[in-house]
């Protein structure tokens, strides 16, 4: 018996940590979920068919599905991508507030310039400004070793309450003698396009899905993408094999911090139209859940986000319809995530068993010989 | 806040717990409907604390059995409590025809000290809890310096394998540390929704979770200079309620910035020299040295 489960386990376990991993996880997540709403009172049936049509069943629907997978995937991206070089940028909260304050900045500004030039510099500030926030735990984590994870995060805070500053009188970005502190609206120029007409959805998304490939390549095919990942999976190494890692640890911490200051920039100059205070709570901290949904695969950020974001949008028809309160959508995200992990134990006794078989088969050799 | 300083265990034997933030915000609404099921403070309290607990013991389990990533894990198990107490905050109320404000902390004032002129008032008339979150510091302080137990804990963290050598389960140490700051976790949630407004609101606390972790680093991993770092944090937050009220010239943002750039400097080795517990983050494995 037990051979024959050594047998079966390993290819099963195979099927299930590739692909399967996230689909059991989002399902038993449904169904904890399931017991949830019955435990409220409802029919889950009912609700989640409810939820489906929320997130996709119209057109109205899907372009609520895409406004908000769109920051949930370029934030996927930021965290997915400083994972491959062994960083975790918690910091993508604060970045969002850098980056939609500068594209703010450059959005509100009247410009001599085309219209697609002028947004095109609205997002580059973005960038620039959410990768301004990676410079110091960048700099710490390269030549002093401090972790990024507790600079980023208290990063998060200064970012926030930065943003609140600028949009508070007497700020030259503030809005004279408005009810709600907020920045002038951006200019028309500056705003990202609308995909469909009548609805919110604008090209946030397709920024998202480009950069999504781009990494994917980039991660895949160049040299860059070579030394970022020998960077993250053995440093040691990577330095023998005469790569510049704190140049490359450098390098990814601002990219994944600026691809932070692009969730913020998108939801600025494609969602608010306005630089408000807290205009994007929690965005950052889901973006982790996203980019662990899909084992840090920048392709897999694309579907986890849709996921996430579909159960956003469908969660607000569910309200409507049966009665649910919203938050129902965070609980089930945080359900699936805590089930993506406790079910990836697995995978590491498998990888830890493995190298120690290797390492046993390498000790043999040398006895041997 | 005071209270969640016990949070630092967690640090002392070698896990991250983000997760602080999460269990606050259960233990918050958990103490208001203890109170409103028990009338009891006391028994609300310690209900809290039960929940709280539970909540770290979650962590425990996923970062210690089954070595989940750290960080990960304390996110989820934050965006759990933001979705479950947003949740539950109308139904908590189910059956009453208003908002009921549960019996808060009893305000202690010791009248030698309210003799003090214009301080004593402001400063010594606060409800008991704050009273209870001066001493845990130091209670906290003998048991991890004094007794055999602290010893452990501490050694756990920046030397594991030296401790599973002398034969004591590094496992059981990790659980009871995460799960300590689990329990100081909820009380301090329970500090939050108890004293003075006696209400849960959604995300009540607003990130205090977070400042404890930067009140860890502030304080050395000592107890009573986390709570101090603390107490620091706790007057920068209120002075920003002040701060609003007076209309001064200095915008409050910059008060509510300040605790956490007074962090990354002491990261950063400007501010003193900090050393964190040396396995803080990383998965323990019990066959690898």
């Amino acid at each position: 018996v037990k051979e024959r489960r050594a047998i079966v386990l390993p290819v099963l376990g195979e099927l299930i940590l590739t692909g399967g991993r996230p689909i059991l996880a989002i399902a038993l997540a449904m169904i904890a979920g399931a017991f949830l709403i019955i435990a409220y009172g409802k029919n889950p049936i009912e609700a989640y068919a409810a939820m489906l049509e929320g997130a996709i069943g119209s057109k109205a629907a899907l372009a609520n599905t895409g406004v908000r997978t769109a920051p949930l995937l370029i934030g996927g991206l930021a965290i997915a991508f400083g994972f491959k070089a062994g960083l975790l940028n918690v910091g993508v909260e604060g970045q969002i507030y850098a980056g939609g304050a500068a594209a703010a900045a450059v959005g509100i500004t009247p410009l001599p310039v085309p219209g697609w030039l002028h947004v095109t510099l609205a997002i580059v500030a973005g960038f620039i400004g959410g990768a301004l926030w990676g410079v110091i735990p960048a700099l710490l984590k390269a030549y002093r070793g401090v972790s990024e994870i507790v600079i980023t995060l208290m990063l998060n805070y200064v970012g926030i309450q930065f943003a609140s500053l600028l949009v508070h009188e007497p700020s030259p970005l503030a809005l004279k003698d408005s009810f709600f502190p907020q920045s002038p609206n951006i200019l028309p120029a500056a705003r990202l396009p609308i995909l469909i007409k009548g609805t919110s959805l604008h090209a946030g998304l397709i920024i998202g899905l480009i950069l999504a490939i781009l990494i994917y390549l980039a991660l895949r095919y160049t040299p860059f993408g070579f030394r970022t990942k020998m960077t993250g999976q053995n440093p040691e190494a990577a330095r023998y094999a005469g790569i510049n890692v704190k140049k490359q640890i450098i390098i990814v911490m601002l990219i994944s911090a600026g691809l932070g200051g692009l969730v913020g920039t998108g939801e600025v100059l494609g969602l608010k139209w306005a630089l408000y205070d807290y205009f994007a709570v929690g965005l950052g901290y889901d973006s982790i859940a996203v980019a662990l949904m899909a084992n840090t695969n920048p392709l897999g950020v694309i579907l986890s986000s849709v996921f996430f974001g579909a159960l956003r949008a469908g969660a607000g028809k569910m309200q409507v319809a049966v009665g649910i309160e919203t938050p129902i959508a965070q609980v089930i995200q945080a359900i699936a995530v805590l089930f993506v992990i406790a079910i990836g134990f697995g995978e590491r006794v498998r990888i830890a068993n493995q190298v120690k078989k290797q390492e046993l088969e390498q000790e043999a050799v040398a006895h041997g010989g | 806040m005071l209270a969640g300083a016990g949070g630092l265990f967690t640090e002392r034997v070698g896990i991250f717990n983000i997760g602080i933030e999460g269990a606050m915000l259960i233990g918050a609404m958990a103490a208001i409907w203890g109170s409103l099921v028990t009338g009891n403070i006391i028994l609300a309290t310690l209900f809290a604390m039960l929940i709280g607990g539970l909540v770290a013991l979650l962590h425990a389990y996923l970062t210690i059995t089954r070595r989940a990533d750290q960080i990960v894990s304390g996110a989820a198990i934050n965006l759990f409590a933001l979705g479950i107490t947003n949740l539950l905050n109308a139904p908590l109320y189910a059956g009453f025809e208003y908002r009921p404000r549960v019996e808060a902390f009893p305000i202690i004032a010791p009248e030698a000290l309210q003799e003090i002129p214009f301080i004593g008032p402001i400063l010594f008339a606060q409800p008991v809890i704050v009273w209870v979150a001066f001493a845990i510091p130091l209670v906290l302080a003998w048991v991890l310096y004094r007794t055999s137990w602290g010893l452990n804990i501490r050694a756990v963290g920046d030397h594991p394998h030296a401790v599973a050598t002398a034969g004591i389960s590094v496992v059981r140490l990790k659980y009871a540390g995460v799960i300590m700051s689990g329990l100081f976790a909820g009380l301090g949630g329970a500090a939050l929704s108890l004293a003075d407004i006696g209400l849960f609101a959604p995300n009540m606390t607003a990130g205090r979770g977070f400042a404890v972790l930067a009140a860890f680093v502030v304080g050395k991993w000592n107890p009573i200079l986390v709570a101090g770092a603390a107490i620091m944090f706790g007057a920068a937050q209120a002075f920003q309620l002040r701060g609003q009220t007076l209309g001064l010239a200095i915008p409050y943002q910059l008060f509510v910035m300040l605790p956490y750039l007074l962090t990354i400097a002491a990261l950063a080795g400007l501010v003193g020299r900090t050393v964190a517990p040396k396995t803080v983050g990383k998965k323990y494995d019990p066959e690898t040295i």
